[in-house]
């Protein structure tokens, strides 16, 4: 703790919307009990979150009854994330079949295996969307709600997992900061061509050498 | 005698008697208390509360004081926060207002590490050096001695601890002034006599908050107690205000 603490409270829209993040999350959580015992199991462990664009820090507290969102804090997260939205989300999703996520834009500092638990609940979460707007829209439209979520849940994935591999096309292509398989392409071709002449010169060299030790 | 009165909303009391008139005030309403603050403000008082648990700056294995926490909104959070190494201490001199508090505390798993505790704030029964943070939300504009209160939290905060008033103030802009007036005249105790079938304390609720000092006032009172580096934060227009102060 420390007297030069200058921290601002955050403005109240972002507070609540903030507020509205976790309600909607606690309230899919609620939907899917096997999901909310396995969370409630990691409860105490906070992750933070920092996006780069635009600039916002988020941390969440894992409770026994969901999560807690908050744009500071001062404890010390148990695992903290660095990155833009598009490429957190993009990582995140394919985290399992790119193997690693640390080395790329993304920067994951701690506890990976408390990441790698809580990736895991998300993508095993079932929400029940039924359940959540029975209450409000009856049964049958209820269910209707729960056919069109689930779909527009695939879409999303599909589609973030497209948008982070674009991203990743724009980045190399504009900041040139990976190479293209067509530069890896021509790189080789060069080195080879390279190659061969040095080969060509390496033997005319040899050739001259032989007429000048022996003389005809 | 003037020094022997204090303000209750819009009257003069003696000194004693409104403590008592509080205590009746919130014995009426706490039943209904966490529903009529939602209904009152929109919801928006859960908004304030949080923005005061982002300045709190409460982390695992600290000592927190929820003083007039009443029903346990901030308390529980704290719990949380400060996780199985800290605790909280649930605080209100308020029976009544305790009495659903520690209800709610067991009810949403936080008996573990809250302590619910009955209290004057102008005499806090704890040792010295004891807290890491203190809170007190819309509950100082209730104490009779605002000073003698401050420097009763002072003196039980760690040093490098802090105070977080969070507390009705002044409106900062004219017309959200008069707006806000004719709301907390009119329809406050309109709401209070339908819903808790109480719309006198709803009255004593505007004019107390009419009473309470305005955010400059408040923070020279938290400096003359001895606080360091205090300043506020003004929500929703100056409606509410966030006080922060640290002991040195």
């Amino acid at each position: 703790m420390s007297l030069k603490d200058e921290a601002t409270p955050p403005g109240l829209l972002e507070t609540a919307f903030l507020a509205s993040i976790e309600r909607a999350i606690n309230q899919a959580l609620r939907t899917d009990p096997a999901s909310m015992e396995r969370l409630a199991a990691l409860s105490g462990h906070l992750v933070s979150l920092h996006l780069t664009l635009p600039p916002l820090a988020i941390y969440m507290l894992v409770v026994e009854d969901g999560i807690e969102l908050y744009h500071a804090s001062d404890a010390e997260a148990d695992v903290s994330l660095h990155g833009s939205p598009v490429e957190l989300a993009a990582q995140l999703f394919e985290w399992r079949t790119r193997g690693s996520a640390v080395g790329g834009p993304v920067r994951i500092r701690g506890n990976q295996q408390l990441l790698q638990s809580l990736l895991d609940i998300a993508r095993d979460l079932r929400i029940d969307w039924g359940a959540l707007f029975e209450p409000l829209l009856g049964g049958e439209m209820a269910q209707a709600v729960e056919h069109g979520g689930r779909q527009v849940l695939a879409t999303g994935r599909d589609l973030l997992a497209r948008l982070g591999q674009q991203l990743s096309n724009g980045l190399q292509r504009e900041n040139g900061l990976l190479a293209l398989r067509r530069e890896v392409f021509e790189f080789n071709q060069d080195v080879d061509e390279l190659r061969m002449d040095v080969d060509r010169l390496a033997m005319r060299i040899a050739r001259l050498q032989s007429r000048d030790e022996n003389p005809s | 005698m003037n020094d022997k009165t204090t303000d209750f909303g819009y009257q003069q009391v003696p000194l004693g008697e409104k403590a008592r008139r509080v205590a009746g005030v919130f014995r009426s309403v706490a039943p209904k208390y966490d529903l009529m603050n939602d209904l009152m403000s929109l919801g928006v008082h859960r908004i304030w509360k949080r923005m005061t648990l982002e300045l709190s700056g409460v982390r695992p294995g600290h000592v927190v004081l929820d003083l007039a926490g009443g029903t346990g909104d901030l308390a529980k959070k704290f719990s949380r926060l400060v996780g199985e190494k800290g605790h909280v201490v649930l605080a209100d001199i308020n029976e009544a207002m305790l009495q659903v508090g520690r209800d709610r505390m067991i009810d949403e798993g936080c008996g573990h590490n809250v302590r619910v505790t009955q209290v004057n704030a102008e005499a806090l029964p704890f040792a010295d050096n004891t807290f890491d943070c203190i809170t007190i939300a819309f509950g100082l504009r209730n104490v009779t001695d605002k000073d003698k209160a401050l420097a009763s939290m002072l003196r039980v905060l760690k040093p490098g601890g802090r105070l977080l008033v969070l507390e009705f103030s002044k409106p900062v802009h004219e017309p959200l002034s008069k707006l806000y007036d004719a709301y907390s005249f009119s329809v406050l105790p309109a709401l209070g006599q339908m819903v808790a079938g109480d719309a006198e304390s709803y009255r004593y609720l505007a004019e107390s908050i009419r009473m309470h000092p305005d955010q400059d006032t408040l923070k020279a009172k938290m400096e003359n107690a001895g606080f360091m580096r205090c300043d506020y934060f003004n929500m929703t227009g100056g409606i509410v205000a966030l006080h922060r102060g640290f002991k040195a």
